[in-house]
């Protein structure tokens, strides 16, 4: 592709662009600050057009570079590094966040843009405090502007400009790999906009009944595109890595998770401040953690200080840098928020030990615990390398040891608390209702325990809390559809379905995400616990048996794609004649291999083909497969839709949030 | 053209033979000692890698470590012998899961401590909270009221 000199150059307006949207941001963070130097009030405002400013700025470095990338432009060093001429289009696109460098541009493009839609949203419902909100969010674009530019900028050139470039790493060329960083980064700089709100809600004495409602909706935000990040990260390792697992509790995967945890136990306890005036400095404190896991994981992640399949980059001046900023970002908030964090005095108090406030208190307890967990394991071994030398491996064994059993705790919650009423639960109300489901819990349990005999016991326990908390989801439903009945006789039944769930998003949007948690429950328990596999040496014609699937392998074919070279294995599920074709592929530019397996799903279990390597030569040629049957893993990526459905029915309760943001004020006045 | 009937099921009856006749072959079986060397490999770190068992590793070390242990279990070793091998070698960072005593002590600790802890903490604070009669609510300030008497006008 010949370029013309200006587009060649274009990248160079980027360049530019990302400098200027470096020094509005400056202007952003200060704005609030000279508006009190000077006194006048007015300068305040600048934020606003700020931010909108440094998201323009920002997109038109970002488009600059992906059109460097486009138009195969290898005078960018970035481009050369992480493109090739033949990379499909649409991975050409995706490159931007392929590499280190770009995947910071991607955090601090993200970064901006929630900047400026809360700007945008904060004109209308908070202009007084918006200032404030922005000038928190503009150091934080400062920071990684200031990273990005000077320590790792995308926009440098590369002279002599090479003839091609090193095409981008052949595992991230998958779809879901793709769709991965951009979620996941939505979610981690999400929390940023809770934390902007707590920070200027402490330093300007806000009085939390004012924005609770606000940011509790940006925190389900947050954590619905990093739930959908985190899934399509296992989606991606399932069907790229090769190795019939989709989470392997390595330190990146655990970064994500740290944050999501702590949001868990966010998104609950906001309610109980919402509704209940209480656990205020508790929820700033969970604001300020989950947004610090996040930097904890972009440091993890971008400084190579863990080596993993995702960390790319190797340098300790970035990482002295991010671990400075973090430093910064958290001893300033947990600074001000020890100074100031009990500003709102008035708290209301416990009516009874047994109500859902209380409830939620034991949310809180077992997800902090998780998050403090997955911390623990995940810094220990480069803790104890520091302080002692000694190597230890703290790898996925541990993990589901620890953390297994507090997953069922959160399941044992998840049956009873949705049922216990605010305020005070009447004991003996309380058993009735939960009598049907434990029966259902308790038999569901016994029945895998004699189908399923020898196994873990985390089997019959799983199966039990999965059928408690459904059987408590749907009883509690049709409970609340006949009282609609009762009082509505002329209504049919479809609608009076309908009404009840749409008459309470909050609730049976809450409901519905429980449900998709539970399919995924199915999901990890069916796949982790009845897993069965085989690796034998097959030459073509055989057949191999594994559980009740047979697999006849046919033989291998090899052909050239556009980048690269792949030899095709394939199978025939006999019973069903489909055929599984699993592939050696090679990327000759980064003389590369890479497994894509070949899997039949059903509803109830894939079958996931891995062909390795040949053994013998010529006509004796035989094939190392690799055969896995795992049951109810589609269960996972369904659950994970489930959820996002019930947080968009959550999400659609507008209405409802502006009047209990209002009503605890009228009341108290 | 002027296939019987029984012609024509022949026909498909060969057909079928045909498609099915390597289903009644039999089927390739695992070597045992596959198995075992695999199940062994799981739980040992490919040292060289990132963080990758030696069981699903292609680099030349964990090929290897996989045929050290096949040999280890071909001479009679059991699984323990095999791991304390390793370990001996590389020292517990060859281990998947970190060991219960030495330098892996706190690992196994801290989570069981902090849950009680922190679940303690809670009871403490819930039942001082229900205890305590709730506090009066604070008196909104002037501008407070202006604000909730300006949205209340908003909403109506």
């Amino acid at each position: 592709m010949v370029l013309s000199g200006f587009e060649f150059h274009l990248v160079e307006l980027g360049h530019f662009a990302a400098y200027l949207a470096l020094a509005v941001a400056l202007m952003q963070a200060l704005a609030p600050v000279a508006a009190r130097y000077f006194r006048r009030p007015e300068l305040a405002r600048i934020g606003i057009n700020a931010s909108i400013a440094v998201f323009v700025l920002t997109t038109i470095g970002g488009l600059a570079m992906i059109h460097a990338f486009v138009s195969d432009n290898f005078s960018v060093q970035y481009v050369a590094s992480n493109s090739n001429s033949k990379l499909p289009l649409f991975y050409k696109v995706s490159a931007l966040w392929g590499g280190h460098e770009g995947s910071l541009y991607l955090w601090a493009w993200v970064l901006t843009l929630y900047t400026v839609l809360v700007a945008l949203h904060g004109r209308k419902h908070y202009p007084d405090r918006l200032p404030t909100i922005l000038a928190v969010q503009g150091v934080l674009v400062v920071g990684f502007f200031g990273l990005i530019l000077f320590l790792s900028n995308p926009f440098l050139r590369l002279f002599p400009m090479p003839a091609d470039g090193r095409d981008l790493n052949p595992l991230l060329q998958d779809p879901g790999m793709v769709f991965h960083p951009p979620m996941l980064y939505l979610g981690y700089v999400g929390f940023s906009v809770p934390f902007a709100f707590a920070m200027a809600a402490l330093i300007t004495r806000w009085k939390s009944e004012y924005w609770i409602a606000h940011i509790r909706r940006w925190t389900l935000i947050a954590w619905g595109f990093l739930t959908t990040g985190i899934i399509l990260g296992g989606w991606w390792a399932y069907y790229e890595l090769g190795w019939g697992g989709y989470w392997a509790w390595d330190p990146v995967e655990n970064a994500s998770f740290m944050p999501w945890l702590v949001g868990t136990a966010l998104v609950h306890s906001i309610t109980v401040q919402e509704r209940r005036r209480m656990l205020h400095a508790w929820n700033i404190f969970l604001v300020i953690t989950a947004f610090s896991l996040s930097l904890l994981g972009t440091f993890l992640v971008r400084s190579g200080v863990l080596s993993s399949v995702h960390a790319f980059a190797v340098d300790p001046g970035r990482g002295a840098y991010i671990l400075a900023f973090m430093t910064i970002v958290l001893t300033v908030s947990f600074g001000i928020f020890l100074a100031r964090g009990r500003y709102q005095e008035a708290e209301e108090g416990m009516s009874s030990m047994l109500s859902r406030e209380s409830m939620f208190v034991w949310n809180n307890v077992v997800f902090t615990t998780a998050a403090a967990c997955v911390l623990l394991g995940t810094l220990y071994p480069l803790a104890l390398e520091t302080v002692s030398g000694d190597k230890i491996t703290v790898g996925a064994p541990y993990f589901n040891a620890v953390m297994v059993p507090i997953f069922l705790a959160a399941l044992l919650l998840m049956a009873v608390a949705p049922l216990v009423p605010w305020r005070k639960a009447n004991p003996e109300r309380l058993r009735s209702r939960l009598l049907i489901p434990v029966l259902l819990g308790l038999a569901a349990g016994v029945a895998m325990l004699v189908a399923a005999w020898p196994l873990h016991w985390t089997g019959p326990v799983a199966a039990a809390l999965i059928s408690f908390v459904t059987g408590t989801i749907i009883t509690d439903y049709a409970r609340a559809v006949r009282q609609r009945r009762v009082q509505l006789p002329g209504e049919s039944l479809l609608r009076a379905l309908m009404r009840t769930v749409l008459g309470n998003r909050r609730h049976y949007g809450g409901m519905i995400v429980h449900l998709g948690i539970i399919a995924i429950a199915i999901g990890l328990t069916g796949s982790g616990l009845f897993r069965l596999e085989k690796s034998v040496v097959m030459s073509p014609g055989e057949v191999v048996e594994v559980g009740s699937e047979r697999l006849r392998f046919d033989g291998v074919r090899s052909f050239q794609r556009d980048n690269y070279f792949t030899l095709q294995g394939q199978f025939t599920l006999l019973d069903r004649n489909i055929l599984v074709l699993p592939e050696r592929r090679r990327y000759p530019v980064q003389e590369m291999p890479t497994t894509e397996s070949g899997i039949h799903s059903t509803l109830w279990r894939d079958v996931y083909v891995v062909i390795a390597e040949p053994v013998g030569e010529g006509n004796q040629t035989k094939w190392g497969v690799h055969v896995y049957v795992n049951p109810l893993i589609q269960w996972i990526w369904g659950g994970g839709l489930i959820a996002l459905f019930g947080l968009g029915v959550t999400l659609t309760s507008r209405r409802r949030t502006a009047r209990d943001a209002l009503a605890v004020p009228v009341t108290a006045s | 053209m002027n296939r019987t009937w029984l012609q024509r099921s022949a026909c498909a009856c060969g057909l079928l033979f045909s498609l099915m006749l390597p289903v009644w072959a039999e089927p390739v079986k695992e070597d045992p000692l596959d198995r075992e060397v695999l199940e062994i490999a799981k739980d040992l770190r490919c040292t060289v890698c990132q963080n990758q068992p030696v069981a699903e590793s292609n680099a030349d070390l964990a090929k290897d470590m996989r045929q050290i242990i096949r040999e280890q279990l071909v001479a009679g070793k059991s699984r323990a012998e095999i791991m304390d091998y390793f370990v001996a070698r590389y020292g517990d960072y060859v281990l998947m899961k970190p060991p219960t005593a030495r330098a892996g002590l706190l690992l196994w600790i801290i989570p069981p401590l902090l849950l009680i802890s922190l679940a303690l903490l809670s009871w403490v604070f819930l039942k001082q909270r229900s205890r305590s009669s709730p506090p009066p609510a604070a008196a909104l300030s002037k501008q407070d009221q202006a604000r909730v008497r300006a949205a209340r006008q908003q909403q109506d």
